[in-house]
């Protein structure tokens, strides 16, 4: 396929984030006029401090979207780590340090579940990471026995979750700037992150082309496991408490974010600025509509709307411009199954 | 026997629960206890049969727990504003199919990809109701509501005879009337399909349409169980019937699935919870053996056809 749409494309990504840039800025400005604390240092930090857990998750789910795949136990590894992480500290006695390090431990360990069912036995990831949710969430639940709950976290734990540096700056906000920046420059600085694009498109093509398939998918899967861990622990001390319940539908609110962000779901397109953009969307909905005293439920039938309207905007576009083009210059569309050549 | 190696794998397992059980817990086989596993069951399978049909046309619908929700209310509503008992199931299974022609129209026509789309419903659906009734249960239903207005015994029959009725006619249609076989030709491979004369687009319409009615009947088959109608219904319902579709034998990548195989994976799946209880082992085990049960059964497919291909 001679790819001749190659600026199109940039120029349509340009526009979508163009779009997504405007639906951001309509929500600040709305709620700035329905919320009275909204336009503050203090309230845009706080919004940050609040979406930091479900932004790894966004971040990490990046590039596994980009490569084709899908992670839905996220959210579930989330809750297994928190509890894990709950486990060795106070059952096992571990230092909070060390119950840290085994809980990424964990993490990775069932990223490496995910990718080793993935990579070789060439499951779907779609549903090797739907029983691996339902695997995680259950270990949790055994674990706790669905009633036991972790608290009394040491005050060093929780100064990650809750404290400031400098007494303005939430003490997680730079591990989700380093988290931001890694990703990015992986993904848009490095062959080794254009890969997870040329994987999406063609997986195939991508073999012959001499790229270590299997290993760059699996490397993402077990991201996703570490990535999540750290989203488990951020959690815990945030919230102070490790319940097995933690972070139930962070799957579902990540993808959205990644999906908001212009991320193709077949993969091969999409970017990590998108993905922040999408999640700021979400996360500024969510506060604003709190802060203005308007339902919460609100927040999530927007959500639905929004991510609606953005991709049937998208389809609507895309069948115009296949409209305006000669019939014969059809372009194949990359499906989630791509074929070999037929 | 060697073709259908899968579905059989799935009903030697059922089947080796049951024979645990019958030496360990013979309590579990009292016709009383039987009868409600398999009502607890009724509403998955209903389910399990239209997420089959969605996901052999290579789709897949992870709204259903939340339309299942709505359709609930709104019969529960219908009745308890006195409207007869027909009617009410027409609401159920017409507003179901009102929500999956939603999905079905932004999948198959504008070509979003329904993984995407049904993400979307389920959140809006679900938060929509929220909203609308904030968890409130429905209540005051007339008698005629709770097991039709038949009882518990005859009503628990009712139940399971409608749903082993509808079974086997989708089972019988799927393979023998020409729109069963075009949902396999579309999910196997759109292209050639539509060579052979077939219109994709509707294919998938319909089956996103008829996937919302099973979704209102299963619904309606499960609210008149009980003496109200449960807002939080049918929370992680897709789970459960995408879960048995897949064990039950049906390929995720579309074109493949039998649905005996697919009623075989929804009561293995269903027999763990009582199974857990009745041995007196830890029913919060449940959702951690869901989860092996589904990557076992799909691990033993992904190993047999890696073993072919070497």
């Amino acid at each position: 396929m001679t790819n001749h749409s190659s600026p199109d494309w940039k120029a349509f990504l340009l526009r979508f984030e163009t779009l997504l840039i405007a639906v951001l800025l309509a929500e600040i400005f709305i709620f700035s006029q329905t919320a009275e604390n909204f336009t503050t240092t203090g309230n845009a930090l706080e919004i940050i401090r609040l979406s930091v857990e479900l932004g790894l998750l966004a971040l990490v789910m990046t590039p596994i979207i980009l490569t084709g795949g899908i992670d839905l136990s996220v959210g579930s590894l989330l809750g297994l780590c928190a509890i894990s992480f709950g486990k060795l500290w106070r059952d096992a006695g571990l230092p909070p340090w060390l119950a840290a390090l085994c809980t990424l431990l964990i993490g990775a360990a069932a990223g490496g579940l995910n990718a080793a069912l993935i990579t070789r036995l060439k499951l779907p990831p779609l549903i090797v990471t739907l029983g691996s949710f339902s695997l995680f969430r259950g270990l949790a639940e055994a674990i706790t026995r669905g009633v036991d709950n972790f608290t009394g976290f040491p005050a060093s734990f929780l100064f990650l979750g809750q404290g400031y540096l400098f007494g303005v700056i939430p003490a997680q906000l730079p591990i989700l700037v380093l988290a931001a920046i890694g990703i990015w420059l992986l993904i848009h600085r490095t062959t080794f992150g254009r890969s997870f694009r040329a994987i999406g498109f063609s997986p195939d093509g991508t073999r012959y082309a001499g790229i270590p398939v299997d290993r760059r998918v699996a490397l993402v899967y077990i991201l996703s496991g570490v990535f999540s861990a750290l989203a488990a622990l951020i959690y815990v001390a945030r919230v102070g408490q490790a319940k097995a319940d933690a972070g139930t539908g962070y799957e579902l609110l990540a993808i959205t974010a990644v999906v908001l962000g212009g991320t193709s779901i077949f993969g091969g397109i999409g970017t990590v600025h998108g993905t922040l953009l999408g999640l700021a969307v979400l996360a500024v909905l969510r506060n604003g509509l709190t802060l203005s005293d308007m339902p919460s439920e609100l927040a999530g039938i927007l959500t639905g709307v929004l991510l609606l309207s953005v991709l049937a905007g998208e389809a609507l576009t895309k069948a115009l411009s296949r409209l305006r083009k000669p019939a014969g210059a059809k372009s194949v569309a990359p499906t989630s199954q791509p074929k070999p050549q037929t | 026997m060697k073709r259908y190696f899968r579905e059989w794998s799935v009903f030697v397992a059922f089947l080796a629960i049951l024979l645990l059980l019958a030496f360990r817990a013979p309590d579990f086989f009292k016709p009383a206890q039987l009868l409600s596993m398999l009502c607890d069951a009724v509403p998955v399978l209903i389910a399990a049969c239209g997420m089959t049909l969605v996901i052999i046309c290579r789709q897949i619908d992870i709204s259903i727990g939340s339309q299942f929700a709505l359709c609930s209310v709104f019969a529960g509503l219908a009745a308890s504003n006195g409207w007869p008992m027909p009617l009410v199931g027409i609401v159920a299974v017409l507003c179901g199919a009102i929500m999956g022609a939603f999905n079905g129209a932004l999948v198959a026509f504008l070509g979003i990809p329904s993984i995407v789309v049904t993400l979307a419903t389920m959140v809006t659906w679900r938060e929509a109701l929220r909203w609308w009734r904030e968890g409130e249960f429905v209540s005051n239903l007339p008698d005629t509501f709770q097991w039709f207005g038949l009882g518990q015994q005859a009503g628990q029959f009712t139940i399971i005879a409608i749903a082993v009725l509808l079974f086997l006619f989708l089972a019988f249609a799927l393979k023998h009337i020409s729109a069963g076989r075009f949902v396999y030709a579309v999910g196997s491979d759109k292209e050639a399909a539509r060579l052979a004369g077939i219109h994709p687009q509707k294919v998938t319409f319909a089956v996103f349409v008829l996937m919302g009615a099973l979704t209102g009947l299963a619904a309606l088959l499960n609210a008149v169980r009980f003496p109200d109608v449960d807002p939080k219904a049918g929370q992680g319902l897709e789970l459960k019937a995408i879960a048995a579709a897949v064990v039950g034998g049906v390929a995720i990548s579309g074109g493949r699935g039998y649905l005996w195989g697919v009623a075989a994976g929804v009561l293995l799946l269903s027999s763990i919870a009582p199974a857990l209880v009745f041995l007196h082992l830890q029913p919060q085990w449940e959702k951690a053996l869901q989860g092996l049960i589904i990557l076992l059964a799909v691990a033993a497919d992904g190993w047999r056809s890696v073993r072919k291909k070497l």
